[in-house]
């Protein structure tokens, strides 16, 4: 998979790709419009991350040429613009999905991996974990082919698990994941408790290993390592 | 009262009592003048008569004309002066009482004493009188109602340019970011006046228009480095050789960012309201649409174990935004469950009228007042920015709503109303 990175600040370009690289995508970066215009026209991609205020230009306009060429790369959007104005332009123009700055890294990376689900396999498609399956069009957990019947957080925080595997995540991209962002008292943090308890408890239940740890002050690791 | 309306009003009473003090005052002039002349004439007559009666005697076929003359015997009474007065005598053909000015004096007619009384009519007189007040008092009311006309006129088009430049600040608003328009009159006064009007509002508008764009670009501008903090904290946290207080320290870090991404975002929104850059305004059931939201929340109140009571009697419908309505629920929700009790309760009340939410919860810190005010936190809870009921106020304010609120027995309930509608 190679991805593009499109985003003038350095340090928040070289964290998604460091992100991105360890999931084990191929990442290349792009600082300014030009040069973003120049690796698109030059490479094929198969998600772009696109900043829609760039030095030189637009990222929309990016997006739109980009469209023109290759229709079949994903784009998400990442920008400090959060009006619904934007939102609704960027889809218009192709994008696939928005993500409004500051975001979390380990969401991107989950709308990165469902964004490239959707396109390759058209939403019919598993996610294998040992021995979880999840299969996605139907929104149906199996553990040891034994169905786990999940409630839609449940089932949300699972793939937002699956889809960061040995990551550290923090509670809060944890909340923000399941009710959006209108949620920011300290309940839902509580909350985030409850849920993953509930969710560790049905997965072992069934015999799948305990695969979700606390890591102390910061949140919780999906994984084996 | 209006300015030209004090000073008309002002202007008509003096010239009011001018009029009439002229009047009087040409009046007694008059008066003076022909009494003045008719007693002289009376005073010639009766030294026509002493000499006459020296000579001739008195007859009583007498030359003088009738009423004109009375002789008749009488000695004089002691303090007895020379007088003139008016006396009233019935005319013998038209029966009709007739003014004259008579003088009466003692006269010894060929040794004995009489009365004499000399009269003269004072009936053409007092028509000249008549006549010349009467014309002088129309062509005195005729000049002041001209003057006063005249006056109006003119003081309304003097002032003119001023309640111009009056309609002209009373339409102007700060908020739709359009310059100040003012003429440049004739009269120096208003000129200056509209100019240092014109340099005020101007400077008005630029320093709004400035803390405006101020707001808008850092809040929007901070994004970036906050996306870069937040970013870098998340590779930080993947490291695995992080002591005990590295991790709390990189927490701190973590939430301080969140936190201050959600004040600028909610600067960001309110700067938008107030602008209002929100289009697509529609008719949203709100009372609807809260329902749903607090059913979607019922994990976290099952969780809180916070009871929830409804009663929608009738939709309560608005007029918003899609994206307003969703933001003027959430912080009202938030508000009620972040200030609520263990074990607490809230209801939802709705009319077509009125959507009320309360629920339980400590007595209030901050005066009521206070409620709205952007920053005014209740408590010290750090995950709350202080912004959300701003934004309900300034939602509320800017698409024709009213908050309302009120609190009784730990109790704490706040209403939505419609303002009526001027048709």
């Amino acid at each position: 998979m190679k991805m593009l990175v499109v985003e003038d600040e350095q340090g928040l370009a070289e964290s998604i790709s460091a992100y991105l690289s360890r999931e084990g995508y191929r990442c290349e970066m792009a600082a300014t419009y030009a040069e973003a215009d120049e690796k698109m026209y030059l490479y094929e991609y198969d998600c772009v991350i696109v900043d829609l205020t760039l030095p030189g230009g637009d990222g929309l306009q990016l997006i739109e040429t980009l469209k023109k060429r290759t229709a079949s790369t994903g784009i998400i959007i990442i920008s400090a613009r959060n009006a619904l104005e934007d939102r609704i332009k960027g889809l218009e123009v192709g994008s696939d999905d928005y993500l409004t700055k500051p975001f979390h890294l380990s969401e991107l990376n989950a709308r990165v991996k469902s964004l490239i689900r959707r396109r390759n396999f058209g939403g019919h498609n598993e996610i294998q974990y040992r021995e979880i399956l999840v299969q996605v069009q139907a929104r149906k957990v199996f553990v040891n082919q034994q169905e786990t019947v999940l409630s839609r957080k449940e089932y949300d925080l699972l793939l937002y698990f699956l889809a960061n595997i040995d990551v550290a995540l923090t509670k809060a991209s944890i909340a923000e994941h399941l009710w959006g962002d209108h949620i920011d008292s300290a309940d839902s943090l509580d909350m985030v408790y409850s849920h993953i308890k509930n969710l560790r408890r049905k997965l072992v239940e069934k015999g799948s290993g305990d695969y979700i740890r606390s890591i102390y002050g910061i949140g919780y690791k999906f994984g084996t390592a | 009262m209006r300015l030209l309306e004090k000073t008309n009003r002002i202007y008509l009473l003096f010239s009011v009592i001018l009029y009439l003090a002229t009047a009087l005052a040409f009046y007694g002039i008059i008066k003076w003048l022909i009494y003045d002349e008719v007693e002289n004439r009376l005073l010639v007559e009766k030294r026509d008569f002493q000499l006459y009666i020296q000579h001739y005697g008195w007859t009583a076929n007498s030359y003088f004309v009738e009423n004109k003359i009375e002789v008749e015997l009488g000695s004089v009474p002691s303090g007895f002066k020379e007088s003139f007065k008016d006396t009233l005598i019935e005319d013998r053909y038209t029966q009709k009482l007739v003014p004259f000015r008579q003088l009466t004096f003692y006269e010894s007619i060929k040794g004995v004493e009489h009365r004499v009384a000399i009269r003269k009519s004072m009936i053409q007189s007092y028509r000249l009188m008549e006549a010349i007040t009467f014309t002088m008092a129309t062509v005195l009311a005729l000049l002041l109602a001209g003057t006063y006309w005249f006056q109006d006129r003119l003081s309304g088009r003097i002032w003119q340019p001023f309640y111009e430049t009056l309609s002209r600040i009373k339409q102007f608003d700060l908020v739709r970011g359009q310059h100040l328009q003012l003429d440049q009159p004739d009269i120096i006064e208003f000129r200056e006046l509209n100019e240092v009007l014109q340099k005020m509002s101007d400077q008005i508008l630029h320093d709004y228009l400035h803390l405006k764009e101020f707001t808008e670009n850092a809040s929007h501008e901070l994004q970036t480095p906050l996306a870069l903090i937040t970013a870098k904290v998340e590779e930080l946290i993947q490291s695995e050789h992080l002591t005990e207080n590295q991790t709390r320290w990189i927490q701190t870090i973590y939430e301080a960012s969140l936190r201050m991404s959600r004040l600028y975002q909610g600067l960001l929104l309110l700067a938008r309201i107030e602008n209002r850059q929100f289009a697509n305004e529609q008719p949203i059931n709100l009372s609807d649409q809260l329902l749903e939201r607090l059913r979607d929340m019922e994990e976290l109140f099952q969780y809180k174990g916070i009871r929830l009571h409804t009663n929608i009697d009738a939709p309560f419908w608005v007029n918003l935004p899609p994206v307003l309505a969703e933001n003027l629920i959430t912080n009202l929700v938030s508000n009620a469950l972040r200030h609520n009790v263990p074990q607490g309760e809230i209801w939802l009340y709705a009319t077509d009228s009125d959507l009320c939410l309360s629920n339980t919860g400590h007595p209030l810190q901050n005066a009521p007042k206070d409620l709205f005010s952007r920053f005014k936190k209740e408590g010290v809870s750090s995950e709350s920015v202080g912004l959300g009921l701003s934004i309900v106020k300034e939602i509320c304010d800017q698409y024709g709503l009213q908050i309302h609120y009120t609190e009784q027995e730990g109790i704490h309930k706040f209403c939505l109303s419609n303002k009526t509608v001027v048709a």
